[in-house]
This record gives structure tokens, C-alpha cells and sequence, in this order.
């Protein structure tokens, strides 16, 4: 996770953060890092400590333990107005008696800029941000969206070391966040700031990140791309909480994934011992119910099965498929349109699973079972 | 701005509940509120606004305003500043005794003002605890510094209590932009906070200011009453009243009763500016 490179290398590092609450362990060995002109997204539920880690850097919260170094400096002990980051908060915190204009201004003005250079700054980032007829007008008379671009705008003004995104699409409705967040990346990969996100919105994560950490109770469980974590998630925690996914228990024999009459060649990546239990994740839109006509390399046959339910989701269909396994609840499948109408589908028929991409994870709850067991 | 708050239709042919409500209103009103100050004008101008107007500009009766005018605005100068800065201390800091400390400055509203008058004199009067230890020429009762004591005492709650919860429902991402923006406190406090609090210490003023204009239950204690020196307007009022000059008293109580709406009808008509973002 944390890759051999010196700080220095880094726009931001964050070593060993640790957070207690009283007798509560908020946040337990955080350790990332940003490249200069990387988004990292931290993706996690309310209450996993994302909150907690932005409040840490930008130097509103302290830290129990661990360090947070920006550009090569340690910064942990430093105050936060000293510290320069720049935190677009969830609600923009816009000041509501200061114009667009003077909001930006704020920054440099507190550092003494000469007037001059602060005209120019305010010119080039309200064009920046598209403001420019919006210069005079105060929070109240801005969108969602306008707000969003002051707050930001403002942030850079003064140069920071690292931007620092509280759930800014929160407030918006989804039309407006799905336009507004290309836009924001777009804008960011420009001016080349280090950012870092917090959201508990996957898809947020997946098109806003160039790597997303993902949060569990205080808990860094997995770091990389997205397509990464979407991929090949480590814990059981990523798969699911990042897309939907399908999870079938069983247990690695002679190298292979099998669970009742469900045998799977897995790759070599994998280093499981012969018996040790685990748990098959799928994917919905990786498994088929009929074999591809072009048939791809990977595909294997999982079983048959029987069609439960559809729903027609817009851009592709859900089908709830019950496997031909006991004690198993429907497994969810998606299929893009061309596949619903060259193969459409009833309630009732029975149809053959397979898969052509699937993850192995260790299944530790049962393998603390079995090693209990034989203990006693 | 309506301030019907349902729209739901209980009869099916007239409603006679509003018209009789709003009348039942008008009418406990009446003698209660509505007439008293009406008797203040009719009577006042009741002789003729010659009359009226050689009353008002009495060189006694000018004194009297002016003291008012001037000792309220010390009073409510120092409420204010230090209301706020109550306000800000008690909602940015929890402390053991907190609660404590929000009573003792509201308590001054439940005291009857006769009582803190005494308990002034008790204090600063020329044989109280702290009074004993000044000198004759150092007194502060009996002079204007007693009335702006007194006025203080009255009305210590109510600027803090207009300003407080505008402070505790104020956003505190607000300060935690200006901070990572670079602000100091002091310059958070000043840039952010003071201007989003300008509607709340606008209200708290006048309040304060009206109440310190009316007061006279202290005043009466600690002043001494003393024309042209330590006579407020309600004092002069209550001393003309008492030498059966009706009309002189009239005047003032004219001038205070107006006075008194036009600081309440700027409070209520600029409501919206008053209230924050």
C-alpha cells in the first residue's frame, strides 16, 4: 500500500494517522499518498473516518498519532491557517456578506497581496470557473453548482498544497452532479492541484478518482485505480461495497474454485492452500445466461439455473437468476440491451450461468471456523 | 408575509371563527394596550401643539431627554460589546459551569428593577461595600454614572440574548474556511463572523437602548432624581406627574411613546435585513 518512495516524492503523505474519540478508535494506521497532480478519492460509509482524515489534513482536527506531510514538510503540529491547504467544504461555506469577487479575494488579502496581483488573480479564476458575469453577486443569488465554482475558485486563489473536497456533490441533485463532477476533473487535471475527494458514492469515485482508497470502520481495506479496486477487490468489504456483487461460498480443491456442483480453473495470481475456504465474487454484467457468440477465452460454465425476476433499469436489464444449488439466494445478473433483445427472457425459464471474469477472496470468518474447530 | 398557516376549510359555509378571533384580539387589546396609549396623545395634544410644544422644550424637560438619550447610549454601547462578546465565549467554549454562567446574565430580567436599584446603592452608595473606599468627589451614586450602572444592570440579558442563539446556529464551517484560508481568530471574528452577526447586533441595540431609554425603577434609587442633573425622562415624568403638571409630563411621555415605535417598527419592518443569511 504504501509505495517505496521517499516523501519528498509526494505531494501529500499521510503516515500511520491514528484518531480516538474517547474510548472510540475512529481512525487506525492511515497511511497514503498523493502524487502532485493526482485525485485520490477516499470512498467509505457514513462513519468510516473519511470526515475525520480531510479534517486531519487540512489541520482541523489532531491527529493521535502519525504524521501528515505536504510536499516534504511535516505539518502535523502546524495550526491549520499556517498550513495551506485549501477545503471546499460540503456546504461551500461561502461568506454570505462577501460577492463572488470579494470571496476569492479573502485568501490574498489575509496575505497581503498588493491589490494589483489580486485583481488579476480574481480575472483569471472566475474565468476559469465561468463565473465571470456572476463576479458581483453574493452566495445567495448562486446555484448549487455557481457556489461550488466560487468555493473552489477561492481555494486556489492562494496557491494551496493540496485541495480537499467534503462531499461536494452532496447537495446537488443528480443531473447536476454527473455534469458538474467531469467538469471538476477536468478542471483539476488543468491546473495540475493535488486533490483528494471524500464520498460514499461509488460511482462519484469511479469517475472522479485516478486512485480510490477504500474506507471500512477507520480502515484503509484497499488502495489503486479504479479499475482496480472495481476489479480485483482484496476484501469482501471493496467487492461489495463498490458495485454490486454476486458472492457463492466454497473452497479451493486441487486448485481449483468448487463449491457443490460448481467447479472454476482460477488463475495462477492466486496462492490459496488446497481446502482453504473462500468466497467467489461476481460480477452481474461478467456473468451470462447463454455462451457468447464470440466466444471469449475466459468463459467457463458455472450452472444452470432458473429466471426469478427482471426489471428494466434503462440502460440494461437486472435479471434475478435462482442457481440449481441448494441454500443459495438468486444471484443478480445485468445485461446491456443488444443482449435483452437478441435474447429476451420470461420469469420461469431455465437458462445456463456462465461467467467470463471472477474474483477469489479468502473467506476469513469461515476459516477461523474450521481452524476453532480443530482446535477444540 | 401570510401568516396563515393552514389552508384547511373546517365549515362548509362561513367561517366565523377568523373574524371573531381577530376581534376577541382587538377587543382584550383595547383596554389593556391600545387605549392607555391613545390617552397619551389625545390628552397631550388636547390643549393645543403651542402648548404641547413650550412643554417639550422646557430647559428641564430637554435636560431630561438628553440624559436619557445619553446615559442609554453608554449602557447600551457597553451591553452590546459586551454581549457579544458573551455570546461568542459561551457558544464557541464549553467550560464546567457553562450553564452557570448564562443564567447569572439572564438574571437581571427576572430581578425587579427597584430591587437592583437598591442593590446598586448597596454596593456603590456612599456607606455600601465597595462605596465606602471612595472619596467624596469619587461618588457614583447620585450622579449620571449611577443611572448608566443602573440602565446596564436592567438591560445586561438583552443584547446577549438576541446575539447568542444567532451565534449557536451560525455554521462553523464558516470559521473553519476562514482558518484554513489563513485567517486568525481575530481575523475570522472581524471578516466573518462580525458582519454575518450585523442584523442581530442592530436588533440587540435597540432593544437595549429602548429599554434603557424607559427604565426607571433603578433609576429612581440610585439617581436621586434631581432636576437638570440626574433627571431622566421617565423621572421627569413621574416628578411632573406628582407637582400636578400633567401637561409637562405629557409632553415627554408623548415623546418617549414615539420614540418607543419607531424603534419597535424598525425592528419588526426590517425583520429580514435583521435576520443573518
Amino acid at each position: 500500500m504504501i509505495e517505496s518512495r521517499s516523501n519528498n516524492d509526494f505531494a501529500v503523505s499521510i503516515r500511520d494517522i491514528t484518531k480516538r474519540f474517547g474510548e472510540t478508535t475512529v481512525l487506525e494506521d492511515i497511511n497514503f499518498d498523493v502524487a502532485e497532480d493526482e485525485i485520490v478519492v477516499l470512498l467509505g460509509a457514513s462513519g468510516s473516518g473519511k470526515t475525520t482524515i480531510l479534517r486531519i489534513i487540512s489541520g482541523l482536527e489532531m491527529p493521535g498519532a502519525g504524521q501528515i506531510i505536504l510536499h516534504g514538510k511535516d505539518v502535523t503540529n502546524i495550526p491549520a491557517r499556517i498550513r495551506g491547504t485549501g477545503v471546499i467544504f460540503q456546504s461551500y461555506a461561502l461568506f454570505p456578506k462577501m460577492n463572488v469577487a470579494q470571496n476569492i479575494a479573502f485568501g490574498l488579502k489575509l496575505r497581503r497581496k498588493p491589490k494589483a496581483d489580486i485583481k488579476q488573480t480574481i480575472d483569471r479564476l472566475v474565468e476559469l470557473v465561468h463565473l465571470e458575469e456572476h463576479r458581483t453577486k453574493y452566495p445567495s443569488q448562486l446555484s448549487g453548482g455557481q457556489q461550488q465554482r466560487v468555493a473552489i475558485a477561492r481555494a486556489l486563489a492562494y496557491e494551496p498544497e493540496v485541495l480537499l473536497f467534503d462531499e461536494p456533490f452532496g447537495a446537488l441533485d443528480a443531473q447536476i452532479r454527473t455534469k458538474l463532477r467531469r467538469e471538476i476533473r477536468t478542471l483539476l487535471k488543468e491546473i495540475k492541484v493535488p486533490s483528494i475527494f471524500i464520498t460514499h458514492d461509488q460511482e462519484e469515485a469511479l469517475e472522479l478518482g485516478d486512485r480510490i482508497a477504500v474506507l471500512n470502520a477507520g480502515r484503509i481495506e484497499q488502495i489503486g485505480t479504479p479499475f482496480e479496486v472495481y476489479t480485483k477487490p482484496s476484501t469482501e468489504y471493496v467487492a461489495t461495497f463498490l458495485g454490486a456483487a454476486n458472492l457463492l461460498d466454497g473452497n479451493i480443491r486441487n486448485g481449483k474454485f468448487e463449491s457443490r456442483e460448481i467447479t472454476l480453473e482460477i488463475d495462477d495470481e492466486y496462492e490459496f492452500k488446497d481446502g482453504q475456504p473462500v468466497k467467489l465474487v461476481l460480477r452481474p454484467e461478467d456473468i451470462f445466461l447463454r455462451k457468447p457468440e464470440n466466444l471469449m477465452q475466459h468463459y467457463q460454465k458455472l450452472t444452470e439455473g432458473v429466471i426469478e425476476e427482471l426489471s428494466f433499469v434503462g440502460a440494461f436489464e437486472r435479471v434475478g437468476v435462482r442457481l440449481n444449488m441448494p441454500d443459495n439466494a438468486p444471484i443478480v445478473v445485468t445485461r446491456p440491451k443488444t443482449e435483452t433483445a437478441a435474447f429476451p427472457l420470461q420469469p420461469g425459464r431455465e437458462v445456463t450461468v456462465g461467467v467470463v471474469r471472477f474474483r477469489i477472496l479468502p473467506d476469513l470468518a469461515r476459516t477461523r471456523e474450521h481452524v476453532q474447530r480443530a482446535a477444540s | 408575509m401570510s401568516a396563515n398557516l393552514s389552508g384547511v376549510r373546517h365549515t362548509h359555509g362561513r367561517d366565523i371563527v377568523k373574524p371573531l378571533s381577530v376581534a376577541v384580539l382587538i377587543a382584550v387589546m383595547l383596554p389593556l394596550v391600545l387605549l392607555p396609549l391613545a390617552s397619551i396623545f389625545i390628552f397631550g395634544t388636547s390643549t393645543g401643539l403651542a402648548s404641547f410644544w413650550k412643554s417639550l422644550t422646557a430647559p428641564e424637560a430637554v435636560f431630561a431627554l438628553k440624559l436619557s438619550m445619553v446615559t442609554s447610549f453608554w449602557a447600551t454601547g457597553f451591553n452590546v460589546v459586551f454581549g457579544l462578546f458573551a455570546a461568542y465565549v459561551l457558544a464557541k467554549y464549553t467550560f464546567w459551569g457553562r450553564n452557570a454562567v448564562i443564567v447569572l446574565i439572564s438574571i437581571p430580567t427576572a430581578i425587579p428593577t427597584a430591587v437592583a436599584g437598591f442593590a446598586l446603592l448597596l454596593l456603590w452608595g456612599p456607606y455600601g461595600l465597595l462605596g465606602q473606599y471612595l472619596s467624596e468627589d469619587n461618588q457614583i451614586m447620585f450622579t449620571p454614572y449611577a443611572i448608566i450602572l443602573a440602565n446596564i444592570f436592567v438591560t445586561f440579558p438583552l443584547a446577549f440574548g438576541v446575539i447568542m442563539p444567532v451565534l449557536e446556529t451560525m455554521s462553523r464551517s464558516l470559521e473553519e474556511a476562514s482558518a484554513t484560508m489563513g485567517a486568525t481568530r481575530w481575523q475570522t471574528f472581524w471578516h466573518v463572523t462580525l458582519p454575518s452577526l450585523r442584523g442581530a447586533i442592530v436588533g440587540g441595540a435597540l432593544l437595549t437602548f429602548a429599554r434603557s431609554v424607559g427604565e426607571f425603577g433603578s433609576t429612581i434609587l440610585v439617581s436621586g432624581n434631581l432636576a437638570n442633573r440626574t433627571q431622566t425622562a421617565p423621572l421627569y415624568i413621574f416628578a411632573k406627574f406628582n407637582e400636578g403638571q400633567v401637561e409637562a409630563a405629557n409632553a415627554i411621555a408623548i415623546v418617549l411613546a414615539l420614540f418607543s415605535f419607531a424603534i419597535f417598527s424598525v425592528l419588526f419592518f426590517a425583520r429580514d435585513w435583521l435576520e443573518t443569511d
